[in-house]
């Protein structure tokens, strides 16, 4: 997939700079994310490894280096920076991953919500509607707690169902969504912790 | 492809491709209450302090005399703002890239007048030069900005190659336009718009070799701004941030100059009355200064029609007025730690950033949020001056720093408008930039022929609570079935923080692509055509300048013959005594002209006439001085009228670095 260098004119090769004149490179169309990050296509990943890949290209490609280079240097910098920074938004998010992966692997993160799910968030909105208009603080960060422990169960299933491969694609997929309606739910209670929090609460949690 | 133009990079600089002049960029802080200018000296960041070797700060105050005189800084705020209260702006920072309506809040306690809006969309204007002139913010701003322009040239001997300019996290596309514009309008290289509380945590990064989390709290003259940021390996990388850019430590004044209105019995917005207005909020800034140090303080007040009102203030009654503002600093505060996924106690220090972070209230109030006391080794006023000449060195490539990294995010959410008046989201806040998004759109009618598209920045739901950026229209597209277009739209958001917008009908590849202008900025052509007023006034100017002063020097040479032929009639010879008398009348009427050059030949031409009674005078007053004095109190006096010119030369001259060109 070599290309020819807008600078020197000769091979680039396959890097983010010309092999020849150290030119940046603009960026490949269809690349993926963890491509563009140097990172193997999986979900179970060190993400403390991806961010250390992503700082280090982020240090070469970044804008800043190329402020005063010429524009077609700028604008090359510019794509792929673009690029990095919504490959490692993308990869660095669980859900966002896992949503990603699964549509390279052709399948949809888009499937019939588990009855079960649903009656399960609907019962606990009602707690976290009831415990708020009571004003129990205590009630509402025990709900919270609650979720987030099922957050947990979720992107466990999520996790267990990438090792598992094509198959578990409808697995992952309510799992994902589980997951979804739990961060949501956990969204709601920060919005209303935000709304009647006062100053003394901050360092607290 | 649309996409592809959003790319695009047009120039003021196939120039920027030249070589970089090491030591010539500079970092900007274009503040509320005083802007600074620094730049990297040494491998060390220092302030710019003139050739005077002054202040750091240039308080941010433009004068604009009805002669056509520009005069920014501590003159303008302390000498001119009392006087010409409506022709002298100050904090004009809060207007910038606001719309009339926007600007309301600021406007119920102001010494200015505004020109009616005009057209749509319509910009806050200024009347001033006594009534004779209109001026926008962006051109107020850039008067300050030409001032520190000549300030570094003057300390870096030589054209800037390049500035970053700072402005707080919080501020919208709107605001960040206005602020280049501003620049543009200087006659600035804009090489990177830098959001104040990363300059800050750059400043204290480098200088302290500090790792780890970080909060800034950075609370300005007009503007609050919270930033979580992480500092590992020369990486500095905003996790989130949150603000308030109409908070800051001039609402602080606002709300104590009510006080002191209430105390003299006045209504508590002065009554319409400017002077009074702008008396009683330098009151009020100088008596919270003076809180600083005092716990209590005499106020006094010229009263309206004569007479001055005294008074008492203590910090505590200051502090109670000014609570429920900094109390509206505790959400974006505890917002920016969730969006960032920490806790106050996970992080590293919190540094503080902005004049009035002085204030004891304030560092207590943020050692209680925070739970930990605050860092300050930094100067807080100068603090973002030199990180943001840090930046500067790093983009103009002398630093060597190839290490250092800023990533920074994007403030607020960019949507489109959807039917019904809801936002839709394309970028969340607090993405890191530079970065892009593309999502598809279809029509809503059948044989719908054209997309209007609207683009706001906010976090609600509505458009109606988003502020709104831009209109655009996509037309031309053949009439289909309701849902059949397919409208591609991307938005890029540069490193800058400035978005750019394209869209594309997919089935037609119609497509437009434009850099949006904030509903209230100026549009390109606005720009240039202040570009060229400010060339020409610049001329206007310059023969104003002259004008001004070849009639102090007229003046002064009319008063001193005026006194000699007091002092010593009988050293004028009868036969130039007529000559002398004519060149008098020719002076007076040259005077009372517009021509400069003229009352310079007239100037000339009295100094002939009156040449030989002034060598006669010269001469009896060292006779004199020999017999009686000796020669030291004659050198004295010589020396004494020399330096009364070495002062007028040196006014001059500062005014000269204030103005146009």
């Amino acid at each position: 997939m070599s290309m020819i260098c807008w600078s020197c004119e000769k091979n680039a090769g396959e890097g983010l700079l010309c092999v020849g004149c150290g030119a940046i490179q603009p960026p490949f169309a269809g690349v993926d994310h963890f491509a563009v990050l140097g990172v193997e296509r999986r979900f179970d990943l060190d993400l403390a490894v991806v961010e250390a890949r992503y700082k280090d290209q982020a240090r070469i490609l970044h804008p800043d280096r190329y402020a005063r280079a010429d524009a077609r240097a700028r604008r090359a910098s510019l794509q792929r920076a673009v690029q990095l920074n919504e490959a490692w938004r993308t990869v660095k998010d669980p859900v966002k991953r896992g949503e990603y992966l699964l549509s390279l692997w052709g399948g949809t993160a888009q499937v019939a919500v588990a009855p079960g799910l649903l009656m399960e968030v609907m019962e606990l909105r009602e707690a976290l509607a009831e415990a708020q208009a009571a004003a129990d603080h205590g009630r509402v960060a025990a709900l919270a707690m609650d979720v987030r422990g099922l957050e947990a169960r979720a992107l466990g299933a999520v996790a267990a169902g990438f090792s598992r491969g094509l198959a578990a694609a409808d697995d992952i997929a309510r799992a994902l969504a589980a997951v979804r309606y739990y961060q949501r739910f956990a969204e709601e209670v920060a919005v209303h912790e935000e709304a009647h929090a006062g100053a003394a609460v901050v360092h607290g949690g | 492809m649309a996409v592809e133009a959003l790319f695009d990079i047009s120039e003021p600089g196939q120039a920027r491709a030249k070589e970089a002049c090491k030591g010539r960029a500079v970092g900007i802080d274009l503040g509320t209450t005083n802007s600074l200018v620094a730049a990297v000296q040494a491998g060390q960041p220092v302030c710019l302090r003139g050739p005077e070797a002054g202040a750091s700060v240039v308080p941010s105050v433009v004068h604009y005399a009805a002669d056509g005189h520009v005069v920014v800084g501590q003159t303008a705020r302390d000498d001119l703002a009392p006087r010409f209260a409506q022709d002298t702006i100050a904090s004009v920072k809060r207007f910038m890239g606001r719309g009339p309506q926007d600007a309301e809040a600021t406007r119920r306690l102001t010494p200015y007048q505004f020109a009616p809006a005009a057209g749509e969309p319509s910009l806050v204007r200024f009347v001033v030069a006594g009534g004779s002139r209109l001026v926008t913010p962006v051109e107020v701003s850039a008067e300050i900005l030409r001032v520190l322009k000549a300030r570094a040239e003057a300390d870096l001997g030589g054209e800037l190659d390049g500035v970053v300019i700072t402005v707080p996290a919080y501020f919208d596309d709107g605001q960040r336009q206005a602020t280049r514009d501003a620049g543009r309008l200087a006659g600035l290289d804009v090489l990177r718009l830098l959001n104040e509380p990363t300059a800050a945590a750059l400043a204290y990064g480098l200088d302290k070799q500090a790792e780890g989390t970080f909060a800034v709290f950075d609370l300005g003259g007009g503007t609050f701004d919270v930033s979580i940021l992480k500092l590992a390996r020369g990486v500095f990388e905003v996790k989130a941030t949150g603000g308030d850019s109409a908070l800051g430590g001039d609402d602080f004044d606002r709300l104590i100059a009510g006080h002191l209105l209430q105390a003299m019995g006045l209504p508590d917005d002065g009554g319409g009355d400017r002077f009074l207005v702008r008396r009683v909020l330098d009151a009020a800034r100088a008596a919270k200064e003076a809180l600083t140090e005092a716990p209590d303080i005499a106020v006094v007040v010229e009263r309206p029609g004569g007479g001055t009102w005294r008074g008492q203030l203590d910090r505590a009654q200051m502090e109670a007025l000014v609570r429920p503002v900094l109390d509206r600093c505790v959400r974006p505060v505890r917002r920016a730690l969730a969006d960032a996924g920490v806790a106050a106690a996970d992080l590293t220090g919190v540094i503080l950033v902005g004049g009035a972070t002085r204030m004891p209230l304030v560092r207590e109030f943020v050692s209680t949020l925070f739970g930990r006391e605050p860092l300050h080794d930094i100067d807080p006023d100068e603090v973002v001056a030199l990180g943001a000449a840090i930046q500067a060195d790093i983009l103009a490539g002398g630093s060597g720093r190839d290490d250092v990294v800023l990533l920074d995010v994007v403030p607020l959410s960019l949507g489109l408008e959807m039917m019904g008046g809801v936002a839709e989201k394309l970028i969340h806040r607090n993405t890191t930039v530079p970065c892009g998004a593309t999502q598809t759109f279809t029509t809503y009618a059948d044989r719908q022929t054209g997309f209007d598209l609207h683009v706001v920045q906010g976090e609600r739901e509505l458009v109606a609570d988003c502020r709104s950026l831009a209109r655009f229209k996509l037309t031309g597209i053949p009439p289909m079935a309701a849902g059949m277009a397919r409208l591609e739209v991307t938005f890029l958001v540069d490193a800058d923080g400035l978005l750019r917008v394209s869209a594309r009908e997919q089935t037609t590849g119609k497509e437009t692509a434009i850099e949006v202008k904030p509903s209230y900025g100026l549009t390109d052509d606005e720009v240039e055509r202040m570009l060229l007023d400010s060339f020409a006034h610049a001329e206007d100017d310059v023969k104003l300048r002259s004008l001004t002063e070849q009639r102090v020097e007229a003046e002064r040479i009319l008063a001193a013959l005026r006194a000699a032929m007091v002092d010593a009639p009988e050293l004028l010879a009868d036969a130039d005594r007529q000559a002398v008398a004519a060149a008098v009348r020719v002076l007076e009427t040259a005077r009372a002209g517009t021509d400069h050059l003229a009352i310079r030949a007239a100037i000339e031409g009295l100094d002939a006439a009156s040449k030989d009674f002034a060598t006669k005078r010269l001469d009896r007053a060292l006779d004199v001085g020999l017999r009686g004095q000796g020669v030291r109190a004659v050198e004295a006096r010589v020396d004494e009228s020399a330096t009364a010119k070495g002062t007028t030369a040196g006014v001059k001259r500062s005014h000269a670095g204030h103005e146009h060109g």
